[in-house]
């Protein structure tokens, strides 16, 4: 069976207040229907090139493992997957904890979490004191989900979120208790490959922050297998930055460029609290970034920014909607983008500032490299401005390669492909200096290259 | 020629072996034709010194010869080493020994100076299946070739060009020369913009390199730089291609009398 709305048995339909909330997802997804280019939303990225109708949803895996035998643990092999609370075993070959490493390569250390095609691989990192990491349907059983679950996500207009919500399952719940503050980035892993059928799954994340914890986390979406794989990735993180908390929140999309991604961020940003989000969008045939940040208390701050790079015929988006409802907060946005072949850059950029929100700053600027002469931008600002007193700003431009610029570096002998990297490197370089942990900054800085 | 040996003793050997042949070449910009009818033959190890009123081509000569795009050669024939030239991308040009030392060199707002000289250092390093440098030696590199021309660390971090005043942009044109060592430079008004003391750093890097083998073709309308990179030969350009060839002392000539007589030539 194929289209976007599949019978398939979930787990956890016995928990009401949870199947609850999914059948409220159902209810408003099928109300609403996968948006069309009338809906303004999306306008601009056609929901038609996701070709909904060609994805198939994998039965559930909690299902299939309760209906499986429950493994004992040998674990001499390499793909040891068995540990339901981690692996205790200290056997000579085990190599449960050299997997960690076998699984990404990273120029950084971080507690890994992997999930192959939208589903989780039992690896659990050993985190320090104050820090919870579970899965989501951990989170749900235990009732820690309870109070976040649902609570960011606006079902009536966001339909791929209703979507995710109707399908929860997998996914992760992080939890940092009160002044804990992480001594490494937490990266979540997505892996996807897929087989004789275009896989569609969901993924549904949830990050608290409690008052004065600080964390980073990274996002990865990469492709396993085929360059050409196709599968579509429908991703909901719903955030809580309490007060005076601090998130770093990095992503790096680089899906197989014949997949769909689409991801919202929903961010809720209490007094005091800090949100810096960086963006890198590399993959995909369709992929979108779209972050909803709300300040609700004073001094809340955000940064969202982004890059983007891409040939072909793919279509990226970065859509963000920044709410100021409190006084004295502030945003910032930069997103910056390279467009070649035929495709398609996508920024809509909306900053809110509510009546009583005075003295706040929001900021906002995109800007474009067209690589070719079929490249496409379609940028929409969008400033709701009901205070006064406040500072705001937002700006638009594109340019393209300077042939002055080439031939210069040419005839110095450098190949005018290198010569254009170099450039679109450099272009790149203002948006990218904006992630604070250096190391995850040097890291895109060579995906960029790559 | 005495010059040469004066500089040179143990390496004079100019052995009239052709390093550029420009035959009858006739290139436009646009629809503007501007190289009408140009010869010249350079061999290895001479100077060739051009020069001719505002406008008259020589910039255009100095592209045509590099391969900017825009410049559309019409007929005529350019041979490097006994290579077809004119099929040559600018890149391939450059990576055979061909250096152009702008007139308004460019600025590359971004690109860090460092990075910008590795590629081009690297690329014709690869070219001549020599190792590419790494970091260390790279920056070894430039600081022995930069301090001779007063070119400092923070110069080269900063990026390309940008905010540089005009003798700076000069004399790092003279450093990517230094450490690309072409076989074949052309100078287009290497002086213009320079105090005397720049003049003189400017002409000391481009004499370094002179070692009877490497040829230089130098663009400029004054005289004094001449005192510093003496010629071999001097040409008058004028109407898009030579109308007198001498040595050095023609450069005096000019400088007393002005191009009017050549431009009437005509
Ligand atoms: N891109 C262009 N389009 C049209 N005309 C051009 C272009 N570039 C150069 N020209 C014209 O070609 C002629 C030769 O210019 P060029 O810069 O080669 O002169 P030059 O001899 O180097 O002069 P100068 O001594 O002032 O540097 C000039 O008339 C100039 O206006
Ligand atoms: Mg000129």
């Amino acid at each position: 069976m194929a289209g976007l709305i599949q019978n398939i048995a979930l787990f956890g339909e016995n928990i009401p207040w949870f199947q609850g909330l999914r059948e409220k997802g159902l209810e408003a997804f099928k109300h609403q229907g996968v948006p069309t280019a009338k809906t303004e939303a999306w306008k601009y990225t056609k929901p038609r090139d996701l070709n909904a109708d060609d994805f198939v949803m994998n039965e559930s895996n909690f299902l299939l493992e309760l209906a499986e035998e429950k493994a004992e643990c040998h674990c001499h092999e390499k793909s040891c997957h068995c540990h339901e609370d981690g692996c205790h075993c200290h056997e000579e070959g085990c190599h449960c904890q050299d997997e960690i490493n076998v699984l990404v390569d990273l120029p950084f250390e971080a507690y890994q979490l992997h999930f192959y095609n939208g589903q989780f691989v039992p690896i659990y990192p050993p985190l320090p004191r104050g820090v919870e990491v579970m899965t989501l349907m951990e989170a749900v059983l235990n009732q820690e989900a309870k109070n976040y679950l649902g609570k960011l996500v606006d079902l009536a207009n966001y339909p791929f979120a209703a979507l995710n919500t109707a399908y929860m399952e997998e996914g992760s719940f992080i939890r940092l208790d009160k002044n804990t503050k992480l001594d490494k980035p937490i990266i979540i892993v997505n892996h996807s490959e897929t087989g004789e059928q275009n896989l569609f799954y969901n993924l549904r994340n949830v990050v608290v922050l409690e008052a004065g914890a600080e964390a980073e986390i990274v996002e990865w979406y990469k492709y396993a297998g085929a360059e050409k794989s196709r599968y579509f990735a429908n991703i909901v993180n719903e955030i809580f930055v309490a007060r005076g908390a601090k998130l770093k929140h990095y992503k790096l999309q680089n899906e197989a460029f014949k997949a769909n991604h689409l991801a919202l961020n929903m961010v809720n940003i209490k007094e005091g609290g800090k949100y810096e989000a960086f963006c890198l969008q590399r993959g995909a045939n369709i992929g979108r970034n779209e972050t909803k940040v709300i300040l609700t208390e004073e001094q809340a701050e955000a940064e969202v920014n982004a890059a983007y790079i891409m040939h072909g015929w793919a279509t990226l988006d970065t859509t963000t909607d920044i709410e100021h409802l409190a006084e004295n907060t502030i945003s910032h946005q930069l997103v910056k983008g390279v467009v070649g072949g035929d495709a398609k850059g996508v920024f809509q950029g909306k900053i809110h500032i509510a009546k009583h929100a005075v003295k706040t700053e929001g900021t906002q600027l995109h800007k474009a490299l067209l690589l070719t002469d079929t490249a496409e931008i379609d940028v929409k600002p969008e400033l709701e401005i009901f205070a006064d007193d406040v500072k705001c700003s937002h700006g638009a431009a594109s340019g393209e390669l300077d042939e002055e610029t080439l031939f210069y570096m040419q005839s110095r002998g450098i190949g005018r492909e290198e010569a254009k990297q170099i450039l679109i490197d450099a272009y790149l370089d203002d948006a990218v200096n904006k992630i604070a942990d250096s190391e995850v900054r040097d890291w895109f800085k060579e995906m960029i290259k790559a | 020629m005495t010059m040469i040996k004066r500089q040179h003793k143990k390496e004079d050997i100019m052995t009239n072996t052709p390093l550029l042949e420009i035959e009858d070449l006739y290139a436009r910009v646009g629809e503007k034709e501007i190289i009408k009818d140009f010869n010249l033959t350079i061999n290895e190890g001479e100077v060739h010194a051009i020069m001719g009123p505002n406008g008259a081509g020589k910039s255009t000569l100095s592209y045509v010869l590099t391969g900017k795009p825009g410049y559309e050669v019409t007929s005529g024939k350019v041979w490097f080493k006994g290579k077809d030239l004119l099929a040559m991308s600018p890149e391939e040009r450059a990576r055979e020994g061909i250096f152009l030392c702008m007139q308004y060199p460019v600025e590359i707002p971004g690109v860090p100076t460092t990075t910008f000289l590795k590629h081009a250092v690297n690329a014709v390093r690869k070219h001549r299946n020599e190792p590419e440098l790494d970091t260390l030696n790279f920056v070894k590199m430039v600081r022995e070739e930069g301090k001779a021309l007063g070119i400092d660390n923070e110069m080269i971090k900063r990026p390309v060009n940008v905010g540089f005043s005009g003798g700076e942009k000069k004399r790092l044109e003279t450093l990517q020369m230094s450490i690309l060592k072409p076989d074949f430079s052309i100078l287009d008004e290497a002086d213009s913009g320079l105090d005397i003391d720049a003049l003189k750093v400017v002409a000391d890097g481009v004499n370094a390199l002179r070692d009877g083998h490497r040829s230089m073709l130098v663009i400029t309308h004054y005289q004094r730089l001449l005192n510093y990179i003496v010629p071999d030969f001097v040409h008058v350009f004028a109407d898009g291609h030579i109308v007198r060839s001498g040595d050095k002392t023609l450069a005096l000539e000019l400088e007393e009398k002005g191009y009017a007589e050549f431009v009437k030539e005509k």
